[in-house]
């Protein structure tokens, strides 16, 4: 998988490069600002890039500016935003330029390097990868229609699991049950929410986004 | 240099934008103050002769309502004149609009302190701006004067019979005194005393001026009362924007130092963990393990010594023992020689005792960074209830509190407590800085 990494301080991307290294990742560039983001996207046509929201010169959200510019120009380009604080407001933004190839997560995440580690590659695949912090407080934000409140206890914990971008046997592992009973609970979820199979649509985004969405 | 600079200044005087300037304001505000004196005497007259009658009084009070609305208009001018021509600028006090029924709005522009004052000022202006003329008029008789020689040969004026020659014109009465020039050679007297009077004008003018500046800045403000309360207003405004600016400092510094060490540390530990593999499993690559946890041990490290600075920003512990102790602290810390004398018997809030703390270390700071100095001096003493602290470094001076220089954040600071911070630090040295505090905030 070949990456760019965009972060301000030094510290955290060099460790983050040589992290992704040596897990065999090819680290392609890792810049210090929004406008070199943007360079070494163009330059090197990564699977994924790795975006801190807050960078100089205004400390504000350039990096998110930066990202959606990326995901904009070039779609296949998966983009994993990082930042110290979940803005509701910046996922929003992201997550309304489609939510294939996206992820959000709290920096405090990459302490956990394989669990960080898989979620770069979800998102450099074209999944999503959502902070469980950003899953709740989109969800909090009470905006999700009438068919979610049919939803049992259980099933909406395997939704916000899936909305955080993760497979099912991956779901079966953090409830700790079986694969089937996962299965049974996500059939559940998209038939409560109305959504057939069909060849032209993924069900699965479809009822990710019902959840989190406006 | 003092003896060469006066003469020029005295000689020059007349040729200062400054005496320009105060000339015009004599001869712009003249018909302004015939004007607005004629009309507020009027109608005050007008309305206090109503008010004698019972039948009259409402309208007479109207009528004097109305002067006093109109001599604040005249005052509004006059005090725009002062600001753009003398650069003396007076806020104007704030309107009077007065809610309520038609008596007690009445009560309250018949009570407007304000527009009174106004009313004050039109009256004195008019025999003021009656001087002013006159002022003007010392400028026109020197250029008349100055102008006799040109004259003569211009027109050829001749002393025709039953006349004494061409007369020269004084601003002072000279009677009969006032010589006339009868010849050519003559004019030349006149044209020496026009010099003379040119001379004098501009100084005589900015006598007269000086009286009006005074009446200005008395009777044309907000009154000491509002002015109070604007002052409050507007520091009130500085402590709220700099508390502000200090909670998101604080916020950036977290989050670009500590933070950001913290998630390396806690990123080289799990790299760590998971390098040592399962229980019981030889470790595959040591070395790798040692790199990682040295990392993580920096980190922890700069993590600690940034809190610290933090921490010590935030409020120094070592304050809580009283300010002397601190600033021996501060001066210690200093890399440049500091000699400290401090006599403080009243110990004073510990809001002063902050701000004076942060006062000093801010002044040794820009002695280190700017002046370039090698020795500084600073003391603190307590005199008429009041703490002065007084930094002085021997450096290259030109210290302006103006340039963005962080005496302008200091001087904020220290009004915010109805403080003051003076500066004299001319160029080549040396540079003083007084920072004066209540004792008490």
């Amino acid at each position: 998988m070949r990456v760019v990494i965009a972060e301000d301080a030094a510290v955290l991307r060099e460790l983050l490069a040589q992290m992704l290294t040596e897990r065999g990742h090819e680290v392609c560039a890792a810049v210090g600002e929004a406008e070199g983001l943007r360079a070494a996207v163009a330059e090197h046509r990564p699977h994924v890039a790795v975006v801190d929201i807050r960078m100089p010169p205004t400390h504000t959200d350039e990096g998110l500016r930066a990202a959606i510019d990326v995901r904009r120009e070039y779609p296949g380009t998966g983009v994993l935003l990082f930042s110290q604080y979940i803005e509701t407001n910046y996922a929003t933004r992201l997550l309304a330029e489609g939510s294939v190839g996206v992820g959000y997560l709290l920096k405090d995440r990459v302490a956990n390097v394989a669990e960080f580690t898989d979620a770069l590659t979800r998102v450099a695949a074209g999944g999503t990868a959502l902070d469980p912090e950003v899953v709740t407080q989109l969800a909090g934000a009470g905006r999700r229609g009438e068919d979610l409140e049919t939803l049992t206890a259980r099933e909406r914990e395997v939704l916000a699991l899936m909305a955080q971008g993760r497979s099912n046997a991956a779901i079966a592992q953090t409830l700790a049950v079986s694969a089937g009973t996962v299965e049974k609970h996500v059939a559940a979820v998209f038939g409560k929410l109305g959504l057939a199979a069909s060849q032209d649509a993924n069900r699965r985004v479809l009822a990710v986004l019902r959840y989190l969405g406006p | 240099m003092e003896t060469t600079a006066r003469p020029r200044a005295v000689l020059g005087a007349p040729f200062t934008r400054r005496a320009w300037a105060e000339a015009a304001y004599c001869l712009c505000g003249f018909p302004v103050a015939v004007i607005g004196c004629v009309l507020v005497v009027v109608l005050l007259m007008i309305g206090s002769g109503f008010t004698v009658s019972l039948v009259g009084a409402v309208l007479g009070l109207l009528l004097v309502v109305t002067a006093t609305g109109l001599a604040r208009v005249f005052a509004g001018v006059h005090r725009g004149l002062a600001a753009s021509l003398l650069g003396e600028r007076v806020a104007a006090p704030p309107a009077v609009r007065p809610q309520g029924k038609a008596f007690t709005r009445l009560d309250a522009r018949l009570r407007d302190a304000a527009g009174w004052r106004s009313v004050a000022y039109v009256l004195v202006k008019l025999p003021v701006a009656a001087l002013q003329l006159y002022a003007v008029g010392w400028w026109l008789t020197g250029l008349v004067n100055l102008s006799a020689p040109l004259r003569w040969a211009a027109f050829g004026q001749r002393p025709h019979p039953g006349a004494e020659g061409m007369p020269t014109i004084t601003p002072v009465p000279a009677g009969g005194g006032a010589p006339h020039s009868t010849t050519f050679a003559g004019t030349f007297v006149a044209a020496a005393i026009g010099a003379a009077t040119l001379l004098a004008a501009p100084w005589v003018t900015r006598g007269i001026v000086a009286v009006d500046r005074w009446l200005v800045r008395a009777l044309l403000g907000p009154g000491e009362l509002t002015q109070r309360v604007r002052d409050l207003e507007e520091t009130r405004a500085l402590a709220v924007d700099d508390s502000a600016a200090l909670l998101r400092r604080l916020e950036r510094d977290l989050h670009d130092g500590a933070q950001v060490r913290l998630v390396a540390l806690a990123m080289s530990l799990d790299m760590a963990k998971e390098g040592l593999g399962a229980d019981g499993e030889p470790v595959a690559d040591p070395g790798r393990l040692r790199r990682l946890i040295e990392t993580a041990h920096t980190n922890a490290i700069e993590a600690l010594s940034e809190l610290r600075d933090l921490a010590r920003g935030i409020h120094p512990p070592v304050l809580d023992d009283g300010l002397p102790d601190a600033l021996a602290t501060l001066a210690a810390r200093s890399t440049v020689a500091v000699e400290l004398a401090v006599n403080i018997p009243e110990r004073p809030t510990p809001a002063i005792e902050t701000i004076a703390y942060f006062c000093a270390a801010e002044l040794l700071t820009n002695v280190i960074k700017h002046s370039g100095a090698r020795r500084a001096v600073l003391r603190v003493i307590q005199e008429e209830g009041l703490l002065r602290l007084c930094v002085t470094d021997d450096g290259r001076g030109g210290a302006t509190p103006d340039a963005g220089s962080g005496l302008t954040g200091l001087m904020q600071r220290a009004r915010t407590v109805d403080g003051t911070l003076h500066v004299s630090s001319p160029e080549g040295g040396p540079t003083t800085v007084t920072v004066t505090l209540p004792l008490h905030a």
